[in-house]
């Protein structure tokens, strides 16, 4: 694999340059919010670098869009045009942070498990990752106690380090080599003091995270706490909005409806929460998880027990969105912490 | 600077009462420049209590968000009263619950707290980043701030929700139990932003919620957080009949923003939870100020002020302008 540096300044020409190969992705800023999106000339402008930690928006959204049409119809012209994503499509994100980019991959267990989701994986396949080593983590970043860390590039094609005047991009995967050569009149080479001054900012940025948790036991606790008054100290002032989930990356449920207008319609997945009331609703009315203070633990156990149940891995790369958004301040690591801590009595 | 040995015994008294079940005020967060809303159900649980100008959020909202599933066959369900802190913003959507008869006012024990302000968390990121300050409190017209050891004072503009720099009502309007001394009105409201937003024309004013309504994402944590949206089925999310898809795009956004500014006409009290909570910074306060003024203006109606009044779109006065029926 290879390593070259390109001028910060020329971000820009750089972007270009892949565009005639790729249909690019990045950081933008759109009225005060940095979300990711395609570029396009008259769109919202690229976000600086250094402004942002995190997206607002996790960039889940580019492969699992908040609104996706799955099929189209029409009355009387027989039959549906469907609206799989074509799997040869070259699509590069720029910008992607380790965290987002590890929570594709904990997603991509889902929408491979019992039904393969074209949708999904079609977008997956043909998206390559740049992804941008963090260097100031946000003070509710956790993801060194996931596996992950604030400049792991295991789950990118290619990584990039934001070195001051220069951007030093190393290509981790075939796809990012690929990618990487499609621009190389725009890179120049990179030298030995690049690297170490990678290096130095890997171990700076692992110092600046302030926050863990140690997640050994917990998968085994939380459905011990299933009955327990426990959830009620956090879910009493849990407002059951769309927050949390929708803004962590490995959140993947989704409702599906139909818009049907007078001779054609559309049907359509959108995202959907276990925090909102109706998520469970039965059409009879009965709700198996009549309060927020079920919801709340569905939230949590699903990430850290149910999931790693059956997938072997937990559901959450320790982002921080869903304590930074929360307007409450439930936190997920003080539940986790404090879900340690809670004594429970054996049955019977 | 309230005393919290005062707010804590005073809570307390009011916990420990045999017809009160649970208590809402505020402890400290986990980190940031935000307390956490407390619910507490013991006396023990007393002091965990805190008032400083971080406890921005509105304990009225968590009045009627207490959620009642069906009981058991037999079990009675708990009709004592609830205990709830109120600063002046707080206590004015207490009244309105009030008056709209969302319960009687033998339902709650209102513990009144008078308030100089509270912080903007988005000001204070700004000023001082992503930290979490050690001391928080407002001495004569400046905001202190104690980070790291460091003292900072800055003007309250800076700091402070714009609800609390033209706040005409910093003493709970109602209260049974009252925390701390009675403060002096900050200043008046003459809706200036209102006055500067009307400057830009129809298509300025299109193309600014157009850009901020495509960046909603549906969450609905600004109606889920207000006092005043608790309709047990809300007409947005409502699937029979569906009246709003759920399909998140400018379309259906633009619908559930204007349905809740107007479900909320002569109703909202101004607290801004809609606008704090939101994680797209949508400036939602910018509908509901036009609203307010030209309820205000019209029908001279200040929502929240009077348990006695009639809500707004109950009552009839003979006067009531009528151009835009005629
Ligand atoms: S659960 Fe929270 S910290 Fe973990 S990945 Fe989701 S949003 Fe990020
Ligand atoms: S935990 Fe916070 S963000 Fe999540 S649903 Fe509850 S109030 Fe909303
Ligand atoms: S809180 Fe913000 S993003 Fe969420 S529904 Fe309200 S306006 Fe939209
Ligand atoms: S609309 Fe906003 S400001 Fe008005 S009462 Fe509701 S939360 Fe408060």
């Amino acid at each position: 694999m290879a390593d070259y540096v390109f001028q910060k300044e020329k971000i820009e020409e750089l972007l270009g340059g892949m565009a005639k190969n790729y249909e690019v992705h990045a950081p933008l800023l759109n009225a005060g919010i940095v979300r990711f999106g395609k570029v396009e000339e008259g769109g919202p402008a690229l976000a600086k670098l250094d402004d942002y930690s995190n997206s607002s928006v996790p960039p889940k959204e580019l492969l699992f869009p908040q609104t996706e049409t799955l099929f189209r119809y029409r009355l009387g012209t027989g039959g549906i045009e469907p609206k799989v994503p074509d799997a040869g499509a070259k699509v590069a994100v720029f910008g992607i942070r380790p965290c987002d980019a590890q929570a594709f991959a904990i997603v991509d267990k889902l929408f491979g498990w019992d039904y393969p989701d074209p949708y999904f994986q079609n977008r997956r396949k043909s998206t390559v990752l740049i992804g941008l080593a963090c260097s100031s983590p946000c003070s509710t970043c956790f993801c060194t106690s996931l596996g992950g860390g604030p400049t792991n590039d295991e789950y990118l094609d290619v990584a990039m380090y934001d070195l001051g005047n220069e951007i030093y991009l190393k290509t981790v995967t075939e796809k990012g080599d690929e990618l990487c050569k499609s621009i190389s009149d725009l890179l120049e080479e990179a030298s030995p003091s690049h690297l170490e001054a990678c290096q130095n900012q890997s171990k700076e940025a692992a110092s600046k995270i302030r926050r863990s948790i140690d997640t050994n036991g917990i998968p085994e606790k939380l459905p011990a706490l299933y009955d327990n008054p426990f959830w009620e100290q956090f879910s009493d002032r849990c407002l059951g909005c769309g927050i949390c989930t929708y803004l962590c990356p490995t959140c993947h449920c989704f409702d599906i409806q139909d818009e049907v207008e007078v001779f054609d319609g559309r049907r359509a997945r959108m995202w959907d929460t276990c925090m909102f009331e109706e998520y469970t609703r039965h059409a009879s009315g009965h709700n198996p998880r009549p309060t927020r203070k079920e919801r709340t633990r569905n939230r949590v156990s699903h990430k850290y027990s149910y999931f790693p149940t059956n997938f072997g891995v937990i559901a959450c790369v320790g982002c921080g969105r869903c304590i930074k958004y929360c307007p409450v301040n439930i936190d997920i690591i003080d539940i986790l912490e404090k879900s340690i801590a809670v004594e429970v009595k054996e049955a019977g | 600077m309230v005393d919290q040995g005062e707010l804590r015994q005073k809570a307390k008294e009011v916990i420990s009462r045999e017809d009160v079940r649970r208590l809402i005020g505020w402890k400290r967060g986990t980190y940031g420049f935000e307390a956490a809303p407390a619910v507490i159900k013991d006396p023990s649980e007393a002091d965990e209590l805190v008032f400083d100008p971080t406890c921005v959020q509105n304990p009225a909202s968590f009045v009627t968000l207490e959620e009642k599933p069906p009981l058991p066959r037999g079990v009675e369900p708990d009709l004592r009263k609830v205990g709830v802190f109120a600063k002046g913003c707080d206590s004015r959507a207490l009244i309105q619950q009030m008056v709209e008869q969302a319960y009687e006012r033998d339902h709650i024990v209102v513990i009144g707290i008078p308030c100089r302000g509270v912080i903007d968390h988005r000001k204070a990121e700004k000023l001082f980043g992503d930290v979490t300050p050690d001391l928080v409190e407002i001495s004569g017209d400046k905001v202190v701030i104690e980070i790291g050891g460091e003292k900072r004072e800055v003007a309250r503009e800076d700091v402070l929700m714009a609800k609390c720099l033209r706040c005409r009502y910093p003493n709970p309007l109602i209260s049974d139990v009252l925390v701390g001394g009675e403060v002096e009105k900050f200043a008046d409201d003459d809706f200036s932003d209102v006055d500067e937003f009307e400057k830009k024309s129809p298509a300025e004013k299109w193309e600014f919620w157009e850009k901020e309504f495509s960046k909603c994402i549906r969450c609905y944590s600004c109606r889920n957080v207000c006092p005043m949206c608790y309709c047990p089925e809300c007409v947005v999310t409502r699937l029979k009949p569906q009246w709003t898809r759920r399909s998140v795009d400018l379309s259906e956004n633009t619908s559930y923003h204007i349905e809740r500014s107007w479900h909320l006409a002569g109703r909202c009290i101004e607290c801004m939870e809609c606008e704090r909570v939101c994680p797209m910074d949508i400036p939602i306060m910018t509908l509901n100020r036009k609203l307010t003024r030209d309820v205000k203006e019209l029908f001279s109606y200040e929502p929240g002020t009077d348990v006695e009044a009639s809500p707004l779109l109950t009552s009839y006065n003979p006067q009531d302008p009528e151009e835009y029926i005629m």
